[in-house]
């Protein structure tokens, strides 16, 4: 208004002069920031950086602390989005076309093949890391002080790569897509053996809840066009739109949790300052130190409680980090994908089962369980497994030596013992179950009521349960449990997989190596 | 950690380091955008041949003309020959259908005459006229794909 | 420190991601068919004649070639590789440049029929061993062996044509399938016996379908047939298969087999001349339906396949004791316990008047004059003593329990529907042109009492439940 002495035309002139400046302008408002004031306000005003603290403690940027397993997983994410969009520029859902779409992405779309090996191995990568940060949270006791909330997500995060996962296996239409659908399909059915142990015994019938969810999840009774076109939809819209949800709660919490967890003490550099956090009490969700917009926005910020003297901004130090880290993930997959081709079978075919039928490798330790119990193995020991991980926040709530990994010495002695006790057991219950055989073989005619409660899953479950309680009650800690349970946790998926998807040959044979396999 | 070399005039060891850093990064992500653009560019169509056979002279007495609905394409047979004219609109793509005056397009009014030329409506340029080959078995092949100037008109035996 | 390491961690993973980036780009630029269409084109351009030849030639734009048929969904890229497949030049070239041999392509253009209609293989594939589906390579339907090629021609010929205009291979395996009497044990759209597996539509069967463990050289379907023609047992250990085939026989009849395909061709597609007329005299049906087990019919022989005697069903001496409806009784129910099939319309598909023709031409040889009547119901037997001659003198071919079978000569005595008058007037009688000698007066000289003591006790093995 102040030049309303102009002529419109020559306020339209100088604009027009100015046009290139105020239109950068009004994308970088602060040009590039060189003040630490600068810095921060790059940040909070950016849609994209906000999320960031403005400021960042120097210990959560020490690479040997996180190892970075949850930005890595986050970013494998991403391309398994992006890369997932291109596939889908040439896939169509259909039983009749989708096997050949998927053989013309391999054959002729340029680059096709890397692209579909980008999307399968940043998938399953997912899977690798985020239970690695899952045990990485654990290990350095970040799942407290508010975060117990977030560990829920998390698992929920695990289950959601999971099925993301499972359900983009089946969408080449191949055999393995057919017989890892009808694997899992029955799988959701698995409790009519439950159902059909209890009906009748009193007088009662119970309603096949398995076979409903099995229908539902196929379409039909057997896998077809009706299940292809559903497990599309999961892949490619609800479950990306549940893992975004999830992911982007995940994300808001460790903000509103103050940030990751970090050890306190402050030894990077040269200067060996120390500075120990103010002593904290309270309840299991301190709601306490909160600044901002106060009462409304509850939390804790990471500059609040401890040593501002030991922040930098984020801008550009942790994006240098993240950049860095998502460059490093990028390369990492795409030289996997150069290497090596995902796997594509021949035409599904209801006719003949692949012999062994096996699941995606990621559920081969499940597929082991399941081959003594569909039940059990299937819904009953890897839901007990998720309870039992959701609940470890719950159940160790010792708030000390946040941030530090394995806590003490104690804690590393326990992870180490741990691993030792888990491996031989796993491996022992293995080889009695390949040489000896189990229930079945001993007495045929045995109710499945027995197997279902005495299989050696279930045996597994038990020993680390009681294993975990006489590790809390020999250490007097909770938290020495929680580095039990995890490493249990992580030594019977590794060698249950391990077994599932080498040792296992056709008819769920066991031989030492897929070379022995016989022909067909 | 930073604060000392941040300081420094020129560029230091640690700027070359960024500068190098965050260049290889820019060209590396510009590099995969630009193979992922290639990748959408599809390598192969899945359409028929353009070159199709139309069956012998016998087929198109003078006089006639025939529409090859399927191909789009209009033959037309006279004394000085045959020749094909393509139904398919220069103006949006729509397909024209015969009138008494030539050609007319029902989507946005282009007219054509009886050899293809503009006689009305957007449409900018004239119907293109394809070129009309004899097989070694005697049947006449219309490929799509080469056009010939307008006029071109095949006598064959 | 760390910034330091981060931007390290940067221009390592950037300087990475770009190298495969490059060498990924350098892979797709440079596929095999890019060498061969480069080449195809150098050597038209070398050994052109004439001015314009080279010009056409150089005019060739190498580039990924595709015939995509709507009709059929079908995508065929051999000709990125085989690029001289069209082009006479190159007559006498080497694969994969050379032209397609005979005048096939004239008949059937390639942009109408493609590649993998007839020699199958995976169309889509840019590379030799997946396109060919050389040792397996997920793909069920390798490249059919040049040898066998004609099965694909019945898929839309008449056999009648093919005889005579270049499918004479696959003409002469159908009509060798016929003589074989494959449709005796084996089903073929709802037709034939039940012993071996069903064989429609087996030659779109999945690799993982056939057993390959003892099959030698390539493992494919073709391979598979072929060798399960010259030893069944060596493919199948528990095969009955009595396949006695010459190599040549065993070509001509895989040839054939691999007709059995379940993908239809689209009417405009096929050419028929001729309806084949499948012969339905009784002679014909015999051989197609009974000859495999029971040769003519005339001798009867021990079978070490079957482990048991194949009874003579033409033999007159045989033919004089039974009837028609008897005969037509066997025929329609089959003999339980033995590999003889029902061949009523509801189990192995024939009709009620085909196995009219099929007992008249077995019956045609039947003497005119009867044997002579044995009424053994007149006499009053005793079964301990008919035991006893049982034993003596029947039990050595027949075995004990009468079931005949492994390493026994005798036929099986336990079928109910057997009429003891049938049983003594054979015993008295014998059967001429087999082991089984007259026991009555003419022969062995056993007295219509003993006879009958013995029918009887062979009827009482019957209700036997053993």
């Amino acid at each position: 208004m102040d030049n309303s002495n102009k002529t419109g035309l020559a306020q339209f002139a100088d604009n027009l002069k100015s046009v290139k400046s105020s239109f950068v302008g009004s994308f970088s408002r602060g040009g590039w920031p060189t003040s630490d004031k600068g810095r921060t306000s790059t940040v909070v005003n950016n849609f994209f950086l906000h999320l960031h603290t403005a400021k960042t403690h120097i210990n959560t940027l020490k690479p040997s602390y996180t190892l970075g397993m949850g930005l890595i997983s986050f970013f494998l994410l991403v391309i398994a989005f992006i890369s997932g969009g291109f596939l889908m520029v040439y896939y169509s859902p259909s039983t009749t076309t989708a096997f050949n779409a998927v053989k013309d992405i391999n054959f002729v779309v340029f680059g096709g093949q890397l692209m579909r090996n980008i999307h399968k191995w940043s998938g399953e990568a997912m899977i690798i890391f985020v239970i690695l940060h899952m045990v990485r949270i654990v290990y350095t006791n970040s799942y407290k002080q508010g975060r117990e909330f977030n560990w829920v997500i998390g698992i929920v995060l695990l289950i959601l790569t999971f099925v993301l996962n499972l359900t983009g296996y089946m969408l080449p239409w191949d055999q393995l897509s057919y017989w890892a659908l009808v694997i899992v399909a029955n799988i959701a059915a698995a409790p009519k053996e439950l159902t059909d142990i209890f009906n009748g015994m009193f007088g009662i019938t119970l309603p096949d809840i398995g076979g409903a969810t099995k229908e539902v999840l196929l379409g039909g009774t057997e896998p077809g066009q009706e299940s292809l076109t559903r497990v599309y939809l999961l892949h490619i819209l609800l479950l990306p739109l549940a893992i975004c949800v999830f992911l982007g709660v995940h994300f808001f919490r460790i903000r509103k949790d103050g940030g990751l967890t970090r050890p306190a003490n402050v030894s990077a550099g040269s200067g060996e300052s120390i500075i120990s956090p103010p002593e904290k009490k309270g309840g299991i969700f301190p709601t306490h130190k909160t600044y901002g917009l106060m009462e409304l926005s509850k939390g804790r910020t990471p500059a609040v409680d401890t040593d501002i003297e030991n922040t930098v901004t984020s801008w550009p130090n942790l994006f240098i980090a993240e950049i860095a880290v998502f460059m490093f993930t990028l390369a990492a997959v795409v030289a996997y994908s150069y290497f090596f081709d995902a796997p594509l079978k021949e035409y599904a075919n209801p006719m003949i089962p692949e012999n062994p039928a096996k699941a995606p490798w990621y559920f081969l330790g499940l597929q082991e369980l399941v081959s003594y119990s569909a039940f059990m193995g299937g819904q009953g020991l890897p839901g007990l497994a998720l309870a039992g991980l959701i609940a470890i926040p719950f159940l160790d709530r010792e708030n000390r030596d946040i941030g530090i990994w394995f806590t003490n010495k104690q804690g590393k002695a326990i992870a180490i013992e741990s691993f030792i006790v888990g491996s031989v057991a796993v491996i022992g219950t293995l080889a009695f179950v390949v040489t000896q055989g189990w229930f079945r073989e001993w007495w045929p005619e045995i109710h499945q009521l027995w197997i279902v409660a005495i299989n050696p899953g279930n045996l597994l479950l038990g020993f680390v349960m009681v294993y975990t309680l006489w590790v809390i009650k020999r250490t007097n800690s909770t938290r020495m449990g929680a580095i039990s349970l995890i490493t249990f946790f992580l030594v019977c998926y590794v060698i249950l997989t391990y077994t599932g998807t080498v040792l296992r040959g056709p008819n769920w044979v066991f031989y030492w190596s897929p070379s022995d396999w016989p022909i067909h | 950690m930073s604060e000392e070399t941040r300081d420094k005039d020129g560029v230091s060891r640690r700027d070359f380091l960024g500068l190098a850093a965050f260049g290889t990064a820019i060209l590396g992500v510009v590099s995969s955008v630009a193979g992922s653009l290639r990748y959408i560019k599809a390598n192969v169509y899945f359409e028929e041949s353009k070159k199709f056979k139309v069956g012998t002279v016998e087929n198109f007495p003078i006089g006639s003309v025939k529409k090859l609905d399927d191909k789009n394409v209009f033959i037309f047979s006279e004394e000085a020959g045959l020749f094909a004219i393509s139904a398919i609109c220069t103006h949006l793509g729509c397909i024209v259908s015969p009138v008494d005056f030539g050609f007319q397009c029902p989507c946005h009014g282009s007219q054509f005459n009886h050899i293809g030329n503009v006689i009305g409506g957007p449409a900018p340029r004239a119907l293109e006229w394809f070129e009309i080959s004899q097989e070694i078995d005697g049947s006449l092949a219309i490929d799509t794909a080469k056009t010939v100037s307008q006029g071109t008109k095949y006598l064959f035996a | 420190m760390n910034s330091r390491f981060y931007l390290s961690l940067m221009l390592i993973s950037s300087l990475v991601l770009m190298a495969f980036l490059a060498i990924a780009f350098n892979r797709e630029m440079t596929p095999v068919w890019k060498d061969y269409q480069t080449e195809y084109k150098e050597t038209l351009i070398k050994n052109a004649k004439d001015d314009g030849t080279r010009e056409r030639a150089e005019k060739i734009q190498v580039g990924l070639q595709q015939i995509y048929i709507k009709a059929l969904n079908k995508s065929d890229r051999c000709t990125s590789c085989h690029a001289g497949v069209e082009n006479p030049l190159m007559a006498a070239a080497e694969v994969p440049y050379k032209q397609h041999s005979g005048n096939y392509l004239k008949n059937h253009p390639l942009p109408k029929f493609g590649c993998t209609l007839c020699h199958r293989g995976q169309g889509r594939a840019l590379n030799i061993a997946e396109a060919h589906g050389e040792e397996h390579q997920h793909w069920d339907f390798p490249i059919v062996p040049a040898k066998y090629i004609q099965s694909s021609c019945a898929s839309c010929h008449d056999y009648k044509m093919l005889e005579t205009e270049g499918g004479e291979k696959v003409a002469k395996g159908e009509k060798l399938f016929r003589e074989k009497g494959c449709l005796g044990c084996h089903k073929l759209n709802g037709v034939g016996g039940a012993l071996g597996k069903d064989i429609a539509g087996i030659a779109n069967k999945a690799y993982y379908y056939f057993s390959m463990a003892a099959v030698v050289g390539e493992r494919n379907m073709y391979s598979w047939i072929k060798q399960h023609f010259d030893d069944p047992r060596k493919i199948v250990p528990e095969s009955q298969m009595r396949a006695f085939l010459t190599d040549e026989e065993a070509d001509l009849l895989t040839t054939y087999m691999l007709t059995f395909r379940t993908d239809e061709m689209p009417r405009s597609y096929r050419l028929i001349k001729n309806i084949d007329k499948v012969a339905t005299d009784g002679k014909s049906m015999y051989t197609a339906y009974c000859s495999a087990c029971h040769s003519d019919g005339k001798t009867s022989v021990y079978d070490e396949i079957f482990a048991r005697t194949i009874p003579a069903i033409r033999n007159p001496s045989f033919l004089k004791t039974i009837s028609n409806s008897e005969l037509k009784r066997i025929v329609k129910e089959g003999r339980k316990g033995t590999q003889m099939t029902a061949w009523k319309s509801e189990a192995a598909g024939l009709t009620e008047k085909q196995i009219d023709e099929i007992v008249k031409y077995v019956a045609k040889d039947r003497p005119s004059e009867k044997s002579r009547p044995f009424n053994v119901a007149k006499i009053k037997s005793d079964i301990e003593r008919g035991a006893e001659i049982y034993n003596n003198r029947c039990a050595l071919c027949h075995g004990e329990e009468g079931k005949g079978g492994e390493n026994l000569l005798g036929m099986t005595l336990r079928d109910s529907a057997l009429s003891p008058e049938f049983i003594a007037i054979t015993v008295r009688d014998g059967r001429k042109g087999t082991p089984m000698v007259p026991f009555g007066n003419g022969g062995i000289g056993l007295s219509n009492q003993e006879i009958a003591d013995t029918v009887a006790y062979v009827k009482n093995l019957t209700n036997d439940k053993k």
